[in-house]
């Protein structure tokens, strides 16, 4: 074969995978859908309880540990309303909060107090009331693709993921802004930064140790790591996935003197 | 992924893309972005194995109390201790049937005059029934009803006079904890986000019981009453509760609940009451156990407060609050002839969980963390504006997975016939070590 016809070869070569890749690109998903699928991993689609389990470390050292129970029900816009039961320590337990849409109460069974909490009152905490809730980010933020780059993971792992940038378009969304990396193959969430109004990052988070949960891999532990002070460390760890029945009645502030789980 | 008919254009600039890649493909790849080093240490922690997640049946704590406090009438300091035994205890017995039992035992001293030193207080002893959706609750028995969203002040807490039998703090929140129940039977009905309730409590005794041991239900149940509840949310950032109360002494109230979230670092409550019982002086000259008095004209009982966060974690409480049944400053001065009659008038105030002055401030601040993860401070200041009385109290608790320990300390200031300057101890010091298990 001649050069010339070499070459007419290579750019034909070249222009069918072009069309390939051209193809493709347009058909790729785009952000929001990225993010909506990194939603469906991390939290199932139907009502659900979970145990969810609390480390805090400060500069590696243990100083903390507590329990809870989480029961989150779908609502009618695609979010999640979440009723967070406190199991351990002793000194909480029985301690309630609940999410629904704009709405976050507190209550406490000791002196019978239902407290109102706003956003940033949830952001008290590392693993705030925020995080313990179970929120899809797509319905509260709209997503761009800000990158497509290699990190590693919460394994140590190089990871190719898509960089989302999020931005609140919900008036209850906990954080201002968001930077979401997920698995460009699989939409797994791997990485999150959270931001205030300020831009000022609060937090950072790794999803690790994916396990099949209700029918799907899922992220079974976040490493949260303080904006501020990056010594100040909590592990939250997801266990005892189970489908559950949830009535809209446990969903709302006077049903919380009266909820005694089974 | 859908596909679609790509365009020539998009052809061709893909091959010119694909040429690149294929000669970046020849290169080595690049390393991927790590973490700082913070991140990675982060990565390498381990978590223990999750504890298990049912719910216990028991609550018991276990507080021990030392203390010391400056005397206004007295050239020494007084010494005090105490020690606590809080349990509580429900039980499911299946058919949405339910028991609550919940007991405080404290063993106090010194103790002023004939009051024992070992008081207990039955909070709570019910039994109530759920229905499976959880729409509908009946409940009978001694239960602690509380309603009002203000911090230090409630005047929508129609069960709150005679509730207290030890006074161990100046803490509104630990005041709420130790209060006794009235005997009631009650039935709430949920609906679609709302709510109503209505709640029974008839009268069993004639008066307050002198012993320490006894369930006391002269304080809690002199009186027969009625109290209805409705709530609901107004709007997404708004909710609130309307309440109607009677009781045998032909004094009826209305009252009503906003908590509304205002920013994203604030909310605001408002509490309400308006009736024509009989002002705080009458009862206090009148006693506990004073029959029927005679009904002033309407009056009103408000609280409107705020509370701001801050990014840094503080929490801050702001609250106005007013009783418009209780004594104007020039009354209260008028009063100050007979120091006897104006602290009739302070105990039956604190009897009744009631705010003495006509007005008063309230500032309270909180922070979780503070220096250390597990230190928490809580301080709030109290002034009375139209004496300039105050009291200060603040508390340093530092906890650990079964136990806390904690510091607080107490001021009183104000001249010799204010509010706050007519108690008897100036300053207080008390350590508390708490053992939960």
């Amino acid at each position: 074969m001649s050069s010339a016809g070499l070459l007419t070869m290579r750019s034909l070569s070249a222009l069918f995978l072009g069309c390939l890749i051209a193809g493709a690109t347009s058909a790729a998903p785009s952000a929001d859908e990225m993010l909506a699928a990194s939603d469906d991993i991390r939290n199932p689609s139907q009502a659900f309880s979970m145990t969810v389990t609390l480390t805090e470390f400060q500069a590696g050292k243990q100083v903390d540990a507590s329990t809870l129970t989480s029961y989150a029900r779908p609502q009618a816009g695609g979010q999640f309303a979440s009723l967070i039961r406190f199991v351990l320590p002793a000194r909480d337990a029985g301690k309630l909060m609940l999410k629904h849409g704009n709405e976050m109460w507190f209550y406490d069974p000791t002196n019978k107090a239902s407290v109102r909490l706003s956003p940033q009152q949830r952001l008290m905490g590392q693993a705030s009331n925020g995080d313990v809730a179970t929120v899809n980010f797509s319905r509260d933020y709209k997503a761009t693709l800000a990158a497509t780059e290699t990190i590693q993971d919460g394994e140590r792992q190089p990871r190719r993921t898509h960089k989302l940038a999020l931005t609140a378009t919900a008036p209850d969304a906990t954080y201002a802004s968001i930077e979401l990396w997920v698995d460009a193959d699989s939409n797994r969430p791997i990485k999150a930064r959270f931001f205030a109004d300020s831009a000022r990052l609060l937090k950072t988070a790794y999803y690790r140790r994916y396990q099949t949960q209700l029918g799907a891999q899922r992220p079974t532990e976040t490493v949260i790591i303080d904006g501020l002070d990056p010594q100040s460390v909590t592990l939250m760890r997801f266990s005892a996935y189970a489908a559950r029945a949830i009535p809209e009645a446990w969903l709302q502030r006077d049903f919380l003197p009266r909820f005694k789980p089974d | 992924m859908r596909l679609t008919a790509p365009s020539l254009r998009h052809c061709l600039l893909a091959a010119a893309m694909a040429s690149a890649l294929s000669t970046l493909a020849a290169a080595p790849l690049a390393g991927s972005a790590s973490p700082p080093q913070a991140e990675s240490d982060a990565l390498d922690l381990e978590a223990p194995a999750p504890a298990g997640s049912e719910a216990r049946a028991l609550r018991l704590l276990i507080e021990a109390a030392v203390g010391r406090a400056s005397q206004r009438y007295l050239p020494y300091a007084r010494d005090s201790a105490r020690l606590s035994l809080d349990l509580s205890h429900s039980a499911s017995w299946g058919h949405g049937l339910r028991s609550v039992v919940s007991d405080r035992l404290d063993q106090m001293q010194p103790v002023s005059g004939d009051s024992p030193e070992m008081v207990n207080s039955l909070r709570e002893a019910y039994a109530s029934w759920q229905s499976g959706d959880g729409d509908t609750l009946v409940e009978a028995g001694r239960i602690n009803l509380r309603f009002g969203p203000g911090f230090g002040y409630n005047p929508t807490d129609f069960f709150r006079d005679g509730s207290l039998r030890t006074l161990t703090t100046v803490d509104p929140v630990a005041l709420r904890e130790n209060r006794m129940g009235s005997v009631m039977l009650r039935a709430q009905a949920i609906r679609a986000g709302s709510s109503f309730s209505l709640a029974y409590s008839p009268k069993l005794a004639e008066r307050p019981s002198r012993g320490g041991l006894g369930l006391d239900l002269g304080s809690t149940n002199s009186r027969a009453r009625l109290l209805a509840a409705a709530a609901g949310p107004i709007s997404p950032s708004l909710s609130g509760r309307l309440l109607a109360y009677r009781d045998d002494g032909a004094y009826g109230a209305l009252g009503a609940n906003l908590s509304a979230l205002v920013s994203d670092a604030a909310v605001m409550h408002l509490e309400w009451s308006g009736s024509s019982e009989p002002d705080l002086l009458a009862r206090a000259q009148a006693g506990p156990t004073a029959k029927a008095l005679g009904a002033s004209a309407l009056r009103n009982r408000l609280v409107l407060g705020g509370t701001y966060t801050t990014l840094s974690k503080w929490s801050l409480t702001a609250e106005y609050q007013y009783n418009g049944f209780g004594l104007g400053q020039s009354a209260w001065a008028a009063l100050g002839a007979t120091p006897l009659a104006q602290r009739a008038y302070l105990q039956e105030a604190l009897r009744r969980q009631e705010l003495a002055p006509r007005q008063a401030y309230l500032l309270h601040a909180a922070r979780k963390g503070l220096l250390l993860k597990s230190l928490d401070l809580g301080a709030y200041l109290r002034i009375n504006p139209g004496d300039g009385s105050r009291l200060g109290w603040i508390e340093l608790r530092q906890h650990w997975n079964s136990a806390d320990l904690s510091l607080q300390l107490q001021d009183n200031h104000g001249r010799p016939a204010s509010e706050f300057g007519l108690l008897p101890e100036r300053r207080s010091v008390q350590l508390l070590g708490t053992y939960y298990y």
